[in-house]
């Protein structure tokens, strides 16, 4: 349904609503609005089973059809690209072609579209290659030629950068960004890579059992989820309860085990029990620099690294904690298991809230 | 062989072309949209279609036509309309038979294709005559192989054709009704001559079919 939608917004749906299955494995999305504006991306984060495949497939309107369900759409089309894409038979660019078929599109001005598109995703050289021929990450870079050879006005992205190694996803993700920048589409896009939803992200959409458990601005979403579990969703994995014991000077000290207190400015009440979260990158190992306030002692149970990052596991009082470190640097180099560590945070980096929003998943 | 043998041989072997050519274009018009739509669709009732479908494929062609000479047969339901003995009735008999390898072949071309294929065609805007296309021309090669199927089984059979063209002289006489005759005649040397004028076209049309299916593969 083409209409007249505000400046700014690309596509607006609302009651949507899809059903899978029966009985006990019937899944239900329900959404009750939802919006996507141009130049922007929409990350859509949840846990595995949680509806995001089929969130893309119902504002692409190939699934849901409850009867007041309402998709509003500006000028240009919407599609959608696949995880998996599928490679038409033939060349790459019968490929990128096929997709202005029956458009009315005059053979020069087609040219020219398909040049535009496969520049634009760097795979110009493969042309005429056989498109079944192509690499995985190829044939995804084809498919994204093949969305916005269409001049969108709504892309729709499941898993872009699934299967590509990590410079196949940074090389992707620059060029997916400066195409979103000069086209000024409008991007929903599925990913568990949270990294790499991070960077791109204008604002991010959590979903949870079918349902919009937070949608809003990327930071907003990232440093005060609604609940625990959507806080895990978002990466905030220091997660724990307890209950505010004192406030000093505007902060108040919750206390999560016997004598381990964390300091937050958020505004919860004395006595109250309470659920706070902390970022893994906010959670500082106390090496005496002053990065935060001192809040105990723990022990270190592993070192992971990925050659950029080195992901510390920690353990006090039958908490456990996660905090990140530069790989290479002088302190995740000497640090080994069962070392014994200082915490500290800021306070106004623990986000805290009252317990009610759902179980510690 | 002499003048008026070649003549005959040509002129049964013309009417073969014919009523072949003509059971072929019946089966894949019928066949074709029918396999796009059982291998594509789930429907209620689908694997009843595709069982029978199934079933359809391995029919002995004198089975299809026992039930076509009933049906065709004076006394029977269709039998004022005239088609025993006639070169409509064996077209008619011969579609049967191809129908179901057409379908078959189709609907495995089908179902071979990604699950997503059609959603992800859709998502391009693509409006659905050149939908079509594109599903066509992505399994073109099946519908070769069902091409060859189903000319092989029409071309080959002799069941249908004997029972419901009866091989009437200069009217429903094709290569295969008439090399049974001529060998229960003992007429061996016309047999053998008919014979290898029916495997020359047999591996003439495979040959031509199987150049232009490797070619499409290399595309």
């Amino acid at each position: 349904m083409k209409t007249q939608l505000e400046d700014g917004i690309a596509l607006r749906a609302s009651h949507l609503e899809c059903h899978r299955g029966s009985g006990e494995s019937r899944f239900k999305l329900q959404i009750d609005a939802i919006d996507l504006r141009s130049g922007e991306v929409l990350v859509i984060l949840g846990p595995n089973g949680a509806g995001k495949s089929t969130l893309l497939r119902a504002l692409a309107g190939l699934e849901g059809k409850s009867a007041n369900k309402s998709i509003q759409k500006g000028e240009g089309p919407v599609t959608l690209v696949f995880q998996r894409p599928a490679a038409l038979s033939g060349s790459a660019a019968r490929n990128v072609r096929a997709a202005l078929l029956g458009k009315g599109i005059p053979e020069p001005a087609r040219r020219e579209r398909l040049a535009r598109a496969l520049a634009r995703f760097d795979i110009s050289h493969l042309e005429n290659q056989n498109a079944k021929t192509l690499s995985g990450g190829e044939l995804r870079r084809l498919a994204l030629a093949r969305a916005f050879v269409l001049e969108p006005s709504v892309l729709l992205l499941d898993e872009p950068f699934d299967d590509l190694d990590g410079e196949g996803q940074r090389r992707l993700s620059l060029d997916l960004q400066r195409a979103i920048r000069e086209t000024d589409v409008a991007v929903a896009m599925v990913t568990h890579d949270l990294r790499r939803a991070l960077l791109l992200a204008d604002r991010i959409a959590v979903l949870i059992d079918g349902r919009l458990a937070q949608f809003g601005r990327r930071d907003a979403v990232l440093e005060k989820p609604h609940s625990p579990q959507i806080a895990q969703t978002v990466g905030m994995t220091n997660l724990a309860t307890g209950t505010v014991r004192r406030v000093v000077d505007g902060v108040r000290w919750i206390e999560v085990a016997e004598g381990f207190e964390i300091p937050t400015t958020a505004p919860v009440s004395i006595g109250e029990p309470t659920w706070i979260g902390i970022r893994p990158e906010n959670l500082k190992l106390d090496i005496g620099r002053g990065e935060g306030q001192p809040i105990g002692k723990a022990v270190i149970e592993s070192l992971v690294s990925d050659g950029l990052a080195t992901v510390v596991s920690l353990r006090t009082q039958g908490l456990t904690f996660t905090t990140h470190l530069l790989s290479g640097r002088g302190l995740s180099r000497r640090l080994r298991p069962g070392d014994r560590v200082s915490l500290a945070v800021q306070p106004e980096h623990v986000h805290a809230l009252a317990v009610g929003d759902g179980p510690i998943g | 062989m002499n003048e008026l043998e070649l003549q005959t041989i040509a002129e049964i072997t013309i009417r073969t072309l014919w009523v072949c050519g003509c059971a072929l274009l019946l089966a894949l018009a019928i066949g074709i949209p029918i396999g796009i739509v059982l291998g594509s669709k789930r429907f209620l009732g689908r694997s009843i279609a595709v069982s029978t479908v199934n079933a359809g494929m391995g029919a002995p062609p004198v089975v299809v036509g026992l039930g076509c000479y009933i049906l065709f047969a004076r006394s029977g339901l269709f039998g004022g309309v005239g088609l025993i003995y006639s070169l409509t009735g064996m077209i008619i008999a011969q579609t049967l038979i191809a129908v179901p390898l057409v379908i078959g072949i189709t609907l495995a071309a089908v179902g071979s294709l990604d699950d997503e294929w059609n959603l992800q065609v859709r998502t391009l805007g693509i409006g659905r005559v050149w939908r079509l296309w594109l599903l066509v021309r992505e399994i073109r090669m099946g519908l070769l192989a069902a091409v060859i199927a189903a000319l092989g089984g029409i071309l080959s059979e002799v069941g249908a054709s004997q029972m419901v063209g009866g091989n009437l002289d200069g009217k429903t006489r094709v290569l295969t009704t008439a090399i049974m005759m001529k060998t229960s005649q003992g007429q061996w040397e016309q047999a053998a001559g008919l014979a290898i004028v029916l495997m020359g076209l047999t591996l003439l049309v495979a040959g031509v079919l199987t150049v232009i299916q490797q070619s499409g593969r290399t595309r």
